[in-house]
């Protein structure tokens, strides 16, 4: 059995490997590329699951970088090899789906190679201990994403969303790029255990800028208020890479960076409050969103950033396990659901549910492995989504302010309500499909299946999770790291915040189901229907922000003419400027 | 009032700079942009030298000045490769009117 950094190292260096071996097959032997990339896929995974046994609270395989840039060093603890198995399997099982899901696309081994790069820099971002690298590996995940939102770069919208997603992220890298110069400029070193375990012997002025600079970064990443807009653009990929940057890669990293280091930032003035604020804030918006919206894909997203929202709130409120729990469930049951959506999209050729409708009989396996998903996603009992959200609302009741707790609880009735809808204008009513609707190929079936089973059951594993992220994930409120999962359980569904959730879920499938009648009420809030769908002004923000960027240019172009003596002349000028500062910083 | 060696170096290359850097900053003749940079640069190797007496070490000095010479050489000659094609197919020398980044 190789030694844990050894694992470490490799469960970085295969998908890598893989990502050089892919592109260097080119496109002429499809098969052998094939079989390279669910090959390192899978030992990548292989990798990643062997960390499990040896997971070490320590640092551990140390390579000096030279000078400033510290040692390469791993902190393969319980929350990041639960990170990096999630990042690697989940990731194996999209490749494996887009096999069917990419036949007959030109230029996979562009397609295959960004996505196991994009695996190992995830792996590599949860694992490394280093904060320079941990923004190294930051930045490529966010390159990854850009690439690959923007795979048919023969599409301006997929263009326009991979540089929307690039430019967004990147304002989220400057915050945690500040964050780690401001460490390494007060403690001497990038190293985040020594970090952690003296965080409140740094200036509060500066644990401050660092955990809000955090806030940021993770916002940023995770598609959180008010950086939500990019996520539902990032839809014009091809599938297998919605379900990879929704649940094995990419928007984890946030939801990761504040776990990690809710430890240091937990006593900084007002910043829990933040956190929860921005969660509380996301997860109502997107949920009203995705109940506006008409496209599969979109409504998906709007939920992945609404789940987000859970997991970034249960962190203010102090819950670090309930957040990585409903992480751990979210991973699964919406890889699930992207992967189940690309195959009914596969099928017919369209993301607009209008024109979908009737096709559970044509396509029986999807749509009984969605549903599950879908129950998941809900949070109805007692698959995998129910437990994590109902220990959120319960961490929540304990330990954020009860505005926050009411926005959450109306949050989820209304994930039931859009839930409950796109499943029904899917598989149910009136068939709007034209042509031939075949079911998911065999190897989408491969990747279905086990994932269906996941939602089913992972919750059943909760006492050992709860012991398996260890020290990472314990203190805070509500929550006792080493309960058994009997004892976890019970405490869920005894609470009373399970059974008001429970009362508001169901509210929200009545809502859907008696719309009819509702109809007095849905022409009152017609406005903020308005509002949503319009993204709430998001995109007007953003859209002003872009032509304010593209005019100031504009207008300082006359100082760029090209002309040789204007140059020089500035030349000049700047050498008087510097000559002068040199002078008077002396005297 | 008399000026020692290394006064009267240093009022020259005050002097070599000044001058190259006002051609630089009034001409708008390719040729003649070439011809301010060597001065320019002149001024630069003579100051080299200067300093490499001023602190004791002349070979140093010789030396930096020497590989400018080689380096400096190159940059004209393919300057003025490049005015040569500039002129034939452009038909002119001035730079305001080869600038394409104006308005």
């Amino acid at each position: 059995m190789p030694s844990i950094g050894t694992l470490a190292i490799l469960s970085i260096a295969i998908p890598w490997t893989g990502a050089l071996a892919v592109w260097l097959a080119r496109d002429r032997r499809p098969a052998l590329q094939h079989v390279l990339a669910v090959g390192f896929a899978l030992a990548g995974g292989v990798a990643a699951v062997a960390m499990i046994p040896q997971r070490t609270e320590a640092n551990v395989f140390g390579a000096a970088l030279g000078s400033a840039f510290g040692e390469l060093t791993f902190l393969p603890d319980g929350l990041a090899v639960f990170l990096a198995v999630v990042a690697t399997v989940i990731g194996s099982l999209a490749v494996i789906f887009s096999l069917d899901y990419m036949r007959g696309e030109r230029q996979q081994a562009r397609y295959y190679a960004l996505v196991l790069f994009f695996i190992g820099a995830m792996v590599g971002l949860v694992l490394s201990s280093n904060l320079l690298l941990v923004f190294v590996f930051w930045e490529i995940t966010a390159f990854c994403s850009y690439a690959l939102i923007s795979f048919y770069n023969d599409d301006p919208k997929a263009v326009a969303a991979g540089i929307k997603a690039l430019i967004m992220t990147q304002v989220g890298g400057i915050g945690l790029l500040a964050g780690a110069l401001l460490l390494y400029a007060y403690q001497g070193s990038y190293d985040v255990p020594t970090f952690l375990a003296a965080a409140t012997q740094l200036p509060p002025e500066v644990l401050a800028v660092m955990a809000f600079g955090f806030l940021v970064a993770a916002a940023a990443k995770s598609a959180q208020f008010p950086f939500q807009t990019w996520l539902p653009d990032a839809m014009e990929a091809p599938t297998p890479i919605s379900a990879l940057i929704h649940a094995a890669t990419m928007v984890n990293a946030g939801v990761y960076l504040l776990a990690r280091f809710y430890p240091a930032f937990e006593a900084v003035p007002h910043w829990r409050l933040a956190v929860i604020t921005v969660g509380a804030v996301t997860a109502l918006m997107a949920a009203v969103m995705a109940i506006v919206s008409n496209d599969l894909k979109r409504v998906l997203a709007h939920s992945t950033v609404s789940q987000l929202g859970y997991m970034v709130y249960a962190i203010g409120a102090g819950g670090v396990f309930a957040s990585q729990f409903h992480l751990l469930s979210h991973s699964v049951f919406k890889a699930l659901l992207f992967l189940s959506a690309g195959a009914v999209i596969h099928a017919v050729h369209t993301r607009d549910m209008r024109e979908m409708g009737g096709l559970g009989r044509r396509m029986p396996l999807t749509r009984v492995v969605m549903i599950i998903g879908a129950l998941a996603l809900a949070g109805i009992p007692i698959v995998n989504g129910f437990w994590s959200k109902e220990l959120i609302l319960e961490v929540g009741h304990e330990g954020g302010p009860a505005w926050a707790w009411y926005v959450m609880l109306a949050g989820a009735g209304l994930t039931a309500l859009y839930t409950l809808r796109f499943i029904t204008m899917v598989f149910y009513g009136e068939p709007h499909a034209k042509g031939h609707v075949h079911d998911a190929g065999p190897a989408m079936k491969v990747a279905l299946v086990p994932l269906a089973l996941g939602t089913l059951t992972t919750w059943l594993i909760a006492g050992d999770f709860a012991r398996f992220l260890g020290r990472a994930a314990a203190g805070g409120h509500g929550e006792a790291a080493a309960e058994s999962t009997g004892a976890l359980l019970a405490q869920v569904a005894t609470a009373p915040a399970t059974l008001v959730a429970l009362l508001v879920i169901a509210a929200g499938l009545c809502g859907y189901w008696q719309r009819a009648r509702l109809s007095g009420l849905a022409r009152a809030l017609e406005g903020v229907a308005v509002m949503a769908r319009h993204n709430f002004g998001f995109e007007a923000i953003n859209r002003g922000i872009v032509g304010a960027t593209a005019g100031a240019a504009e207008s300082l172009r006359a100082t760029q003419p090209g002309i040789l003596n204007w140059n020089v002349m500035a030349i000049l000028v700047g050498l008087v400027v510097v000559l002068a500062i040199l002078a008077l910083g002396g005297a | 009032m008399t000026l020692s060696l290394p006064a009267l170096v240093a009022v020259a290359v005050v002097g070599l700079l000044g001058i190259g850097l006002a051609g630089l900053l009034v001409t708008r003749n390719l040729i003649k942009v070439v011809v301010g940079m060597q001065v320019m640069v002149k001024g630069g190797m003579l100051a080299m030298v200067l300093a490499g007496h001023l602190c004791g070490q002349v070979q140093t000095g010789a030396a930096l000045a020497l590989t400018v010479i080689v380096a400096d050489t190159i940059v004209s000659v393919v300057a003025l490769a490049f005015a040569v094609q500039v002129r034939r197919r452009f038909g002119t020398l001035d730079l305001q009117a080869l600038s394409t980044l104006r308005r």
